[in-house]
């Protein structure tokens, strides 16, 4: 194993349009991208640049109109749902800025939840392990409205972490938090990246956040116009600057 | 995923507690119907009763039989149809949860178990509540039917151990069945729904919609369509079906149309509806069209079917009394303990007098080797007399011959047996049996008699005649009433056709008590629910409506006015769906008996209508002021 492997995920020629011909708009336009396996990928643009729609089709959430995407070394562009579910159980976390935990469901429940969905027993082990690595072993039988905004969606990454999937994708994680809570997940992400290896792609509006990442993309008018590696909060938000002026 | 599902029962329980109750007096209704008639079927004759009252009993319990087969068949289209609804909606208000799951890894079977596990649940806790709240409700329910006399006095309906396995069952069916497409369109949700700040439901006329609503729309036209132009021997009791015809199958069509209907209406009342609080409330209705369609389903069922099942028993009974007035051609009615035609024709200033009187009798039939009795209620009258007094004229054959042991019959009466004058009978009466003749087949007709009978079968002991007396030209009516006075008692024919009539309506009211009775209550209970658990998703557009800079009240208000909104136009297909029952009574009795008559309970729907608003407008009043308790910012702020 001495060749680097295969990206996690790569996004071949991707364009994605929505409506039809009148009203077409193109979210996203020949997208050449891929995301080396444990590196950390934010991608950053304006308003309508394309930023969800570029993390939605690479999470098979959404269907590409050319172009192909591949997870883990699959194609999923013309993917079945059965197809896609089983990816989503063992390759693919997910994070969101409103954290989506199950009201219902203790902390530790929720880690559990898509382990149980994929049918395997959880190991109580694996989840305390997990849950401690987000610095909340003493909060597992919590449930989400008992628990601040930072600690529920440090719960959410615990539950994406847990099937240990090839990647993280993360939509605005630290959009409605404040800025300590956001700091510490910030912390928390980054060491998931060096300590696990885990491959993250994380879609924001927030220089602070994108200059945690390893390398920021900047996307306008669903093209990538540029990147920056390990760039300073202050790059990336003159960057960003540049872009919407 | 039972863990999973009884999560979500702990957590979502007020929710659940709504889909419970309408499984549980769903269960306890149909069971009590069940009990009732089971109890009617097995009836037993105590024997030694003389066979008239051996007769009038077993006419009773098989009244009672016919009655409640109906009762039961509305309770369980009623069960089965709020169910559905409520279970289809709290599907429809979970979309984002659901979603997230799907993120997290379920398949769409996974979403579908769930939701049936949660079925299952609530299917077993609402019937074993059911079952014990079927208890008083079947005693009350006996109660009911004897008080009304639709059933002999000592009638009773006995607990029966095989009703909790039936009850069981039934249960968690319905409750199955009706998360069955809710849980199939939860399935087809897309993961990425979960994303979105507003999942509110996307698609709402999905396909099977789109089919449900069709087919049953179009099933209904073609029905009523049909239903008059069908074959012409059809028997007049069988008009009174039209409601379960025409508007059961319109009720479950405009259901499934209903969110297509909501924005269509919510524009038609913008011209009534002004101001930024009236735009906004018809905002809100077209924008949740399914929340809307779910709070109108039940008060479109409880409109149609009081509206259906009572006009079209109403327009029978106004086809009958106009039946009357064209046929008996006299002047006054007297009631009187014996045959008294002698008497009356003796009086100065009377033209015509026929008796009749009411017999009771059975009919043989006898086919494939297997025989059977057919009880019929029959009028004994003298066939000149009779023909002097009413404008009758026979179909075939001649009443003329309605002497010795003879019939008139009325194809009305049963569309089965085609019978030709000349064909003979095998009769039972007053304990002996004989063949009679047909002599004459009387025209299709409404108020009876079905059978008229030969005064030759006149059973001994007849104590209760009626005479219609038709006076001379220039007769003195006063001293001609005076006279009859000493005979019995003396009614004039239109005061004695009003009373049978104020009679027919008492029966139909009765009836309706019986029939839909219990089955409305539970709709409206249903209506409250339904209200409720659409209330209990809306703190936070409440919240956001006063962070806007609605004041509270205007926000109470606004949900009152959107209930409002939501009452008129259940009301309106309601009445469309019973408009299309009474109707094709209407014209089903037009072409079988040549009248024109059309009859509406205006006093009963309008309090219907008014009961409706008042309770729907209530709730919602409730709801909203407890909803908008907490300050609006805390809710806003809050995610989750």
């Amino acid at each position: 194993m001495n060749e680097s492997p295969p990206a996690p995920v790569e996004l071949a020629g991707v364009t994605r349009v929505y409506g039809s011909r009148g009203t077409a708009v193109r979210a996203l336009d020949d997208v050449h991208i891929a995301f080396p396996a444990g590196s950390w990928t934010a991608v950053m643009g304006p308003s309508g640049s394309g930023k969800s729609t570029l993390l939605h089709c690479a999470a098979g959430l959404e269907r590409v109109t050319s172009g192909s995407v591949r997870i883990a070394g699959n194609d999923i562009t013309g993917a079945s749902d059965a197809e896609l579910t089983r990816l989503r159980r063992t390759e693919i976390g997910f994070a969101f800025q409103t954290f989506n935990l199950i009201g219902s469901l203790t902390a530790e429940q929720n880690v559990a939840m898509p382990l149980r969905l994929a049918g395997r027993r959880p190991e109580r082990a694996d989840v305390h392990e997990v849950l401690a690595a987000v610095g909340l072993a003493d909060r597992r039988r919590h449930r989400p409205r008992e628990l601040s905004g930072g600690q529920q969606q440090r719960v959410a990454i615990a539950r994406a972490m847990v099937t240990r999937p090839a990647v993280l994708f993360a939509d605005e994680p630290t959009g409605a938090l404040d800025t300590k809570a956001a700091r510490d997940v910030l912390h928390l992400m980054r060491r998931m990246v060096d300590e696990r290896g885990q491959t993250t792609i994380m879609v924001t509006h927030d220089p602070a956040a994108a200059a945690s990442a390893d390398r920021v993309v900047f996307l306008r008018d669903g093209r990538i116009t540029d990147r920056l590696d390990r760039p300073s909060t202050r790059e990336v938000a003159a960057r960003l600057a540049d872009l919407e002026a | 995923m039972l863990l999973l599902a009884w999560n979500t029962f702990r957590e979502r329980w007020q929710v659940f507690a709504g889909a419970i109750l309408t499984v549980c007096l769903g269960v306890a209704l149909v069971q009590s119907s069940l009990l009732a008639l089971v109890a009617a079927a097995t009836a037993p004759i105590p024997a030694g009763l003389a066979p008239e009252a051996a007769l009038a009993l077993q006419g009773a319990y098989d009244g009672a039989l016919t009655l409640l087969s109906m009762v039961l068949a509305l309770a369980a289209f009623v069960a089965v149809f709020i169910v559905a609804s409520t279970f289809g909606f709290t599907v429809a208000q979970r979309r984002r949860e659901l979603a997230l799951l799907r993120l997290t890894g379920a398949s769409r079977g996974q979403v579908r178990s769930l939701l049936t596990g949660e079925a299952v649940l609530l299917g077993l806790a609402g019937s074993v509540l059911g079952i014990a709240l079927g208890l008083p409700l079947a005693r009350f329910q006996t109660w009911l039917l004897v008080r009304l006399d639709f059933a002999p006095a000592g009638f009773a309906a006995p607990w029966r151990p095989w009703v909790v396995a039936v009850s069981l069952g039934t249960g968690v069916l319905i409750a199955v069945l009706g998360v069955l497409a809710a849980s199939r369109r939860a399935a087809a949700i897309r993961p990425q729904e979960a994303l979105r700040e507003d999942a509110g439901a996307a698609q709402v006329m999905t396909v099977s919609r789109w089919v449900l609503g069709l087919v049953f729309t179009a099933g209904a036209v073609v029905l009523f369509v049909l239903f008059p132009a069908g074959d012409a021997a059809m028997p007049v009791w069988f008009v009174q079906l039209t409601p379960f015809l025409v508007t059961v199958p319109l009720v479950v069509g405009f259901a499934a149309l209903a969110p297509l209907i909501v924005p269509l209406a919510a524009g038609l009342l913008g011209l009534v509806c002004r101001g930024a609080l009236g735009e906004l409330a018809l905002a809100n209705l077209r924008s949740d069209a399914r929340r809307s369609a779910a709070t109108a389903a039940p008060v479109m069922v409880l409109f149609a079917f009081t509206a259906g099942i009572g006009g079209t028993l109403a327009t029978v009974g106004e086809a009958g009394r106009q039946e009357l007035h064209a046929t008996v051609d006299g002047d006054f009615a007297v009631a009187a303990d014996r045959d008294a035609t002698a008497a009356i024709a003796g009086i100065d200033g009377v033209a015509a007098v026929s008796a009749e009187t009411e017999a009771m009798f059975e009919l043989a039939f006898a086919e494939a080797g297997a025989s059977w009795y057919v009880a019929g209620l029959g009028t004994v009258v003298d066939p000149d007399a009779y023909v002097a007094t009413h404008d009758i004229a026979p179909v075939a054959g001649d009443l003329a011959d309605l002497s010795g042991a003879s019939v008139a019959v009325s194809p009305s009466e049963d569309y089965e047996r085609d019978w030709r004058v000349g064909d003979t009978l095998r009769m039972r009466l007053g304990g002996e049996e004989f063949d009679v003749r047909v002599a004459a087949l009387l025209p299709p007709t409404v108020a009876g008699p079905h059978y008229l009978l030969s005064p030759d079968l006149l059973p001994e002991g007849a104590a209760s005649w009626n005479h219609v007396v038709r006076l001379a030209d220039g007769a003195d009516r006063d001293a001609v009433a005076a006279s009859l006075n000493e005979i019995g008692t003396v009614s004039t024919v239109d005061g004695w056709i009003a009373a049978s009539a104020a009679a027919d309506e008492r029966l139909t009211r009765d009836i309706m008590i019986v029939l839909l009775g219990m089955t409305m209550l539970y709709t409206a209970i249903a209506i409250v629910n339904a209200v409720v658990i659409a209330a209990s998703n809306r703190r936070r557009e409440f919240a956001a409506a006063r962070v806007t800079g609605l004041g509270r009240g205007q926000v109470v208000w606004l949900a009152f006015l959107e209930s409002q909104a939501v009452v008129a136009i259940g009301l309106v297909l309601g009445a469309l769906a019973a408009a299309g029952s009474v109707l094709g009574a209407a014209v089903a009795l037009r072409h079988l008996v040549g009248i024109t008559a059309v009859s509406v309970q205006w006093s009963l729907l309008v309090g219907l209508a008014v009961g409706a608003a008042v309770i729907v407008g209530a709730t919602s009043l409730v709801t909203a002021l407890s909803a908008t308790r907490t300050p609006p910012i805390r809710l806003v702020a809050s995610r989750e």
